[in-house]
């Protein structure tokens, strides 16, 4: 195998996860926010609520369609790209993401037809329900694909074969490995925090516009109360999932802390230039002792270095890894270092909507607005670097102790024919991603121009369409 | 029976819900540009498969996860080995899978010529290149003692994959012809008449293609494993095919469609049949055949997903009854349409 290939297969990997986690995350949480709306649309006969709903569910229906094509994507790559990842842990890893579509995934799309096209076929509770589904399917999703790759971070419930394979030995062991439940707790949160932004964006942008849109102000007002405390409960979640990192993932944690050597009172650094050839920070702030409270809850505890850390899972797993074939700790350090700055801006900003709020001006506020229409993306960013972190801390290995890159990727696939498929991809998305920009804008431009969400054409309309086409 | 074998039939059913639930899908895109002949005549085509496809679509999904815990190697060496048509295929799904929805969005000639265009090609091209990749498994895979494979995109074009994926193509075409009987009414139900008799015709000229070639190229369809049984299961497509042909220009709406998931039964029972126990046959030397035993899962994640698809295929069928259900049998369009 070339290191080309391998470098072409690792690269479309990394691409191809980065666009289909730019959907995802959306439909998870818009999924939940619409369930809120139209629930107290179905208990209070709010019309306003209704209309939140639809207009929402436009965008819904937009970023949904791209999540499924690129997803598809995500499951063809383990076979095509990664063929020796995929016989070697197939029987563990195969399960989760069969269980996904059976438990999942076909929830979520037969409901999304029904709670998209059925607005008049179904009554009101009824189509309520469907958006639960809808909301519920999604939600159940990530659970499945995450304990898949927490599986991955910290492999448990198996057993290596005669043949030198895992073999499953306990399915529920599987399941809640221990990243499991810190790591999907972080990653729905991420989801709802990005959301929340996502309606607060979009509605501030109409009221910037008109900040007499009763509508929007609602819609506001449900974005910044929910988005408050997703984005509090995030700092907390954030740094449960680090202990996990602390206890499981050694080598991970002291690249993300730019951490080289062990020591106590390790320092938390908040900004360095870290150089894995001179095995140094540059220049550096930090807070002293801090760190190692962060991960031991003990300020004199010892944090381990970075080449500690290697020959500790060297030990651990009987392996002979160098400290050359990690990858760069700048890269993982300012990975984590973004997501968590951008974290604390999230709940600042969120926190300062909420005092607005309460004083009764945040609708009167074109500056407040303006920073909440400017920040309506910026969640996907912390979710990126987040999967970074994750994902480019976990190398050498794919499966963390057990089975590394190198030994992954397929052995009978040409660099040139990774490279062609690399490119296609690249093309495909960056459409795919312009597109889904262009109908959004479309879609908040239709409705600043007076276009109502309750209905495209009229009813009668559409039905006197109907007796044309049969005519 | 041991749950290998039982997991070939799964993934056997799996297969065959996904050609009945998906196929017609792909048929109707693949019809799209024939069968409507103005943008109104479209959407109303369109808002035929409109709030199913995306469920239909699962079972694809469904069946990949499938083959991947239970026979994880033939999942590995399948998709390496295919690796540019693979590829062809998902970039054809991509673009199919977000069509519907862009199509709908903007109301400009232009802009809905292209996805009307893309909605047809993607239909035809999934179509045709599945029948493609079977008829090459079916006729074997140079698989090495490592039970990997070399080779290219072009030696998958052979005359014996082409005449497989003619089959595939024809049956598809058929289905979502007969799906339209089924949901439309006027002018476009009776071009789906029209439609359903011809593909029905042509699955069955090249199935009779396929079979008297088969000698030639894929020699262990003659020497299946159930002998005389095995012989008569192609039958059914015939009788499927046959079957649509009576009842395409009846009155009946719903017949066609049924005989044409018979014709789609026989296809899938006759791959099965005719390659088990192997699932990748190898055409360098036969013992390096990926079959039900040496391509599979231990024993306990063969269980745990046979309890999972116990408990969720049933759950699967009453939503996607609910859905059928509360869609009624003939398209209706509304504001929510596409
Ligand atoms: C279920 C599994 C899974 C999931 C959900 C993700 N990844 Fe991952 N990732 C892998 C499973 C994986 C992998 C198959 O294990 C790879 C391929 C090669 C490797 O080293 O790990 C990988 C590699 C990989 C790399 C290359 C690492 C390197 O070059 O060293 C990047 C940049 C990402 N991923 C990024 C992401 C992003 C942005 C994700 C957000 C959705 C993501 N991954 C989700
Ligand atoms: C390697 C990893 C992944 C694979 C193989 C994968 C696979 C897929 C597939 C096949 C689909 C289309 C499903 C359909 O047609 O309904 C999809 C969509 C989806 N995926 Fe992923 N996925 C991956 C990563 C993730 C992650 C990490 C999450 C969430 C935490 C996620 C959540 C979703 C959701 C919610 C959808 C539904 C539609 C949408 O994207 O908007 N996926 N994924
Ligand atoms: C101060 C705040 C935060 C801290 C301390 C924090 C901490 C972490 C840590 C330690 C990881 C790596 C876990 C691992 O390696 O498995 C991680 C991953 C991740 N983070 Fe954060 N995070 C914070 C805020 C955020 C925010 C605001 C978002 C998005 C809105 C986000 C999204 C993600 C995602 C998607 C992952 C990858 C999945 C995972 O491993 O959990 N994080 N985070």
């Amino acid at each position: 195998m070339d290191s080309l290939a391998l470098f072409l297969a690792r690269f479309q990997f990394g691409m191809t996860a980065f666009f289909h986690f730019l959907y995802p995350p959306l439909t998870i949480g818009l999924g939940t926010l619409l369930v809120i709306t139209e629930g107290v649309y179905v208990f209070s006969k709010n019309q306003e609520y209704l209309r939140i709903t639809r207009f929402f569910a436009k965008l819904f229906a937009i970023n949904f369609v791209v999540g499924v094509a690129t997803g598809i994507v995500m499951e063809f790559q383990f076979g095509t790209n990664w063929s020796q990842y995929s016989s070697y842990v197939g029987a563990i890893f195969g399960a989760p993401l069969a269980i996904e579509g059976l438990f999942a995934f076909f929830m979520e799309s037969i409901f999304v037809g029904v709670m998209l096209l059925g607005w008049n076929r179904l009554s009101a509770k009824a189509h309520w329900v469907s958006t639960i589904f809808v909301a519920l399917g999604s939600t159940l999703s990530a659970v499945w694909i995450l304990v898949a790759n927490s599986w991955m971070q910290s492999p448990a419930g198996y057993k290596i074969g005669s043949n030198g394979i895992p073999k499953m030995t306990n399915f529920w062991h599987v399941v809640f490995n221990p990243y499991f439940p810190s790591e999907f707790i972080h990653v729905i949160a991420a989801a709802w925090e990005y959301s929340a932004f996502f309606m607060a964006g979009v509605a501030a942008w109409f009221l910037i516009k008109n900040n007499k849109d009763m509508i929007m102000r609602k819609a506001l007002k449900i974005a910044v109360i929910s988005g408050v405390i997703v984005a509090c409960f995030q700092i907390v979640l954030g740094d449960i999932s680090a202990r996990e990192v602390v206890k499981y993932q050694p080598t991970k944690l002291a690249m993300m802390e730019a951490q080289w050597h062990s020591e106590r009172y390790a320092p938390e650094t908040l900004f360095a230039i870290p150089n894995n050839q001179t095995e140094s920070d540059g220049p550096q702030i930090g807070i002293p002792g801090m760190l190692s409270m962060l991960a031991y809850m003990n300020p004199a505890a010892k944090v381990m270095g970075f080449n500690k850390s290697i020959s500790y899972i060297n030990h651990k797993y009987n392996l002979k890894l160098t400290a050359a074939m990690f990858p760069p700790v700048l890269i993982v350090f300012w990975s984590f270092h973004i997501m968590m700055y951008f974290g604390f801006y999230f709940a600042l900003i969120m926190l300062i909507a909420l005092y607005f709020l309460f004083k009764g001006k945040l609708y009167d506020s074109p500056k407040m607005l303006k920073v909440l229409w400017f920040s309506t993306f910026l969640p996907l960013i912390a979710i990126e670097f987040g999967w970074f972190t994750t994902e480019i801390g976990r190398q050498p290995f794919t499966v963390y102790g057990l089975l590394t890159t190198v030994k992954s990727v397929s052995p009978n696939v040409s660099a040139l024919d990774v490279g062609l498929s690399t490119l296609m991809f690249t093309l495909i998305y960056i459409t795919l991603a312009s597109f889904a920009i262009f109908l959004f804008k479309r879609e908040l431009k239709e409705r600043a121009e007076g276009k109502d969400e309750l209905a495209g054409e009229s009813a009668p309309a559409a039905a006197s369409n109907n007796k044309e086409v049969l005519s | 029976m041991n749950l290998n074998i039982l997991w070939f039939i799964l993934v056997a059913v799996l297969i065959l819900g996904w050609s009945v639930m998906d196929g017609f899908d792909y048929g109707v895109g693949g019809l799209l540009n024939f069968i409507a002949k103005n943008d109104k005549e479209k959407r109303y085509v369109m808002n035929a498969i409109g709030p199913v496809w995306e469920g239909n679509q699962v079972w694809l999904i469904l069946g990949g996860g499938a083959v991947f815990a239970a026979f994880p190697l033939v999942y590995a060496s399948i998709f390496s080995g295919f690796y540019l048509a693979m590829m062809l295929v998902v970039w054809l799904i991509i673009f199919r899978a977000v069509s519907f929805e862009f199509r709908s969005k903007v109301e400009n000639a232009g802009w809905r010529n292209f996805w009307d265009a893309d909605i047809t090609v993607t239909g035809l091209g999934i179509s045709l290149l599945l029948g493609v990749a079977i008829a090459n498994v079916l006729m074997g895979v140079p698989l090495n003692q490592d039970h990997v494979d070399y080779q290219s995109l072009f030696s998958l074009l052979n005359i014996f994959g082409l005449v497989g994926g003619l089959i595939s193509l024809s049956m598809f075409l058929m289905h979502g012809s007969a799906y339209l009987i089924m949901k439309t009414e006027g002018e476009v139900q009776q071009r789906a008449r029209v439609f359903a008799k011809r593909f029905a015709i042509a699955y069955i000229v090249f199935t009779l293609l396929f079979l008297l070639i088969s000698p030639i190229f894929a020699h262990r369809l003659l020497s299946n494993s159930f002998g005389i049984i095995g012989d008569i299961v192609p039958v059914i497509m015939l009788i499927g095919g046959i079957g649509v042909i009576l009842t395409a220009g009846s009155s009946s709406d719903i017949k066609p469609f049924a005989y044409s998931i018979v014709g789609i039964l026989g296809a899938v029972a006759s791959l099965g049949v005719g390659i088990f126990p192997d699932i990748v046959p190898s055409s360098i030397n036969p013992e390096y055949s990926l079959n039900i035993y040496n391509s599979a899962s231990n024993h306990l994640t063969l269980l745990v997903m046979l309890i999972a698809t116990l408990i969720g295929l049933p759950l699967v069928l009453i939503y996607a009854f609910y859905a059928y259900k509360k869609f009624g049998l003939k398209v209706k369009m509304d504001d929510s349409s596409y």
